[in-house]
């Protein structure tokens, strides 16, 4: 029992911690300018006003947002679909170059992406694509080194033989992932997808270098936007905070329940 | 016969991916590495300088200052941030009630937008009526200026980032757990193992494969880290939290001398290179797991 309650008492702590910055960030979204400036952040303004949230939806805000909604989209499927096939290969599949390609890619993580982001505006402006949503999107849709390492190490930790008697069944690879191996890698799907969504949700240094029309303007530009220039509205900016955060708790929600033990793996042997 | 069928198969598989990293990653990283044997001040055309842009950084002490502060920060977040992940994970892969709660509550740092999160953070560390100094004022301790004190702006920096990914490679161990048959635990409490030896002998050695991807890509992050020193501490007070990132920017965008910038970058490719070297023979080294 009282292991229990320390438990709880742990849990309870570390969320709170977690959690604390954005109590700060809601109570401010609700505060009015004067309120912002006459109370502590961790005090809440009274009356709470909505202004902040309706002005921003009242705006072009929600276009921005639409814009996020439909790059998170693409990029997803893309991930999830390019990111599993190229992971199973590198995991489970024997070819030449296997060894190389794959650190290869790796490597790729390793430079900082602020400095290769000028040969890569470079190399979008020579294929015509600044400003278009092909730009945007061109990058990162076909599968990232990031998340094809994820996958192939939740791959390799699979058993070894599972694919045998399917072999000799005569499945091929593609049977063989779709049949066999995806179904046990549900918990390693859901991450992949949370991971895939909220980092793209948040994605700034790209959309703010290559796109500069309203057609092309995602969430996190709009904000930065709003955090520059005289008379910065910390009001508004915390309000935005808010509104692009509420979809990503819903779908980190949704898919967590993805993130649970596989009953078919636990009955291998 | 059959396996030049299986190769056929892999190259489609990895094909479009290729395409990406090749064009989008690769060229890129490519062409950064032959401008770091240019001057170029973005404005005019590169000049090829030769040797000059790693003759000059050999002579420059702020960077290897910056990647010394850089490696003391990756000292500060990573061992705390994974031992932190890991106890989280295994408390939250218990049947316990509220586990998803806690599991989404302990995400939600993640998933901050950073210019947001270095306003709320900025406010936390406030010297004089900040969250942090208000309560330890409660206990009777005198806070430090933390982000304008030479001495704590790293920690603090460091912290903000413990906070923000501890939750975040929690998921990984999460799905790592899940992974982990239920028999070999059955198995090793049959064999009278205590839970610390079913912690050390069955969990960790089948974490590996987790445990690798964790390690190498919090380390490739960390050695890479900018938006919090970005928008919590601009590199100061007096450049003690100028890690290297932030270094290689400011040559970059604030001194327009993309050369050197390009230079550095290099020197910082070739510290997270050896540094997951020495990963890969690590975990390379320990027997993985295997059920055949």
């Amino acid at each position: 029992m009282t292991k229990r309650i320390l438990l709880y008492a742990t849990l309870t702590l570390g969320a709170f911690v977690a959690v604390f910055p954005y109590l700060l960030v809601l109570l401010t979204a609700l505060k009015t300018q004067g309120q912002l400036n006459s109370t502590e952040p961790w005090v809440p303004g009274l009356p709470p006003t909505a202004a902040n949230l309706t002005k921003l939806l009242g705006g072009e805000f929600p276009r921005y947002l639409l814009n996020t909604v439909v790059m998170t989209t693409l990029l997803t499927l893309g991930q999830l679909v390019f990111t599993t096939f190229a992971a199973y290969a590198f995991a489970r599949l024997r070819f030449r170059g296997r060894e190389v390609l794959f650190w290869l890619y790796v490597a790729t993580m390793m430079v900082p992406s602020a400095v290769t982001m000028i040969p890569l505006f470079l190399i979008m402006r020579e294929l015509g694509l600044v400003n278009t949503w092909y730009g945007l999107l061109a990058p990162y849709i076909l599968g990232t080194p990031y998340g094809i390492f994820l996958m192939r190490q939740f791959f390799r930790g699979l058993p070894a033989g599972l694919e045998e008697a399917a072999r000799i069944d005569g499945a091929g690879p593609l049977k063989i992932l779709t049949r066999i191996l995806l179904p046990l890698c549900r918990p390693a799907i859901g991450t992949l997808t949370i991971i895939t969504v909220i980092s793209s949700w948040n994605s700034f240094i790209w959309p703010l270098i290559i796109t500069s029309g309203d057609d092309t303007k995602v969430m996190t530009v709009a904000l930065a936007t709003l955090n520059s220039g005289i008379g910065v509205d910390h009001n508004l900016i915390m309000a935005g905070g808010l509104i692009a955060l509420v979809p990503m708790v819903a779908i980190f929600i949704f898919f967590q329940k993805y993130i649970v033990r596989s009953v078919v793996l636990t009955g291998l042997k | 016969m059959r396996r030049r069928g299986r190769d056929w198969h892999a190259y489609l598989f990895i094909g479009p991916s290729l395409l990406g990293v090749l064009a989008f990653l690769l060229l890129p990283m490519v062409i950064v590495f032959v401008l770091s044997f240019f001057h170029w001040e973005l404005l005019s055309p590169p000049a090829f300088a030769g040797l000059d842009n790693y003759r000059r950084l050999a002579g420059d002490g702020d960077s290897w200052h910056s990647l010394g502060i850089t490696v003391v920060y990756v000292l500060l977040c990573i061992p705390l941030q994974t031992v932190l992940a890991l106890v989280l994970a295994l408390l939250l892969n218990q049947r316990i009630k509220g586990v998803k709660v806690f599991r989404s509550l302990f995400v939600v740092p993640w998933m901050a937008t950073p210019i947001v999160m270095g306003l709320v953070w900025n406010w936390i560390f406030d010297p004089r009526d900040g969250a942090i100094n208000s309560a330890l004022a409660v206990i009777g301790v005198t806070g430090p200026d933390w982000l304008s004190d030479a001495a704590w702006a790293l920690p603090a920096v460091a912290l903000v980032n413990v906070w923000q990914y501890t939750g975040y490679n929690m998921l990984f161990f999460l799905a790592g757990l899940q992974g982990i048959p239920q028999e070999l635990y059955d198995a090793a409490a049959t064999d009278g193992a205590t839970p610390r030896q079913r912690f050390w002998r069955v969990t960790l050695p089948l974490l590996n494969p987790t445990m690798f991807f964790v390690m190498v890509t919090n380390l490739i992050g960390a050695f890479q880290v900018f938006d919090t020193v970005f928008v919590m501490t601009d590199g100061g007070p007096s450049q003690s939290t100028e890690v290297i990132n932030f270094k290689i920017f400011g040559t970059a965008f604030r001194e327009f001398d993309f050369g050197y910038a390009s230079t550095l970058s290099m020197l910082l490719f070739a510290v997270i290179l050896a540094v997951t070297l020495v990963q890969v023979r690590f975990f390379g080294k320990r027997t993985t797991y295997d059920m055949s």
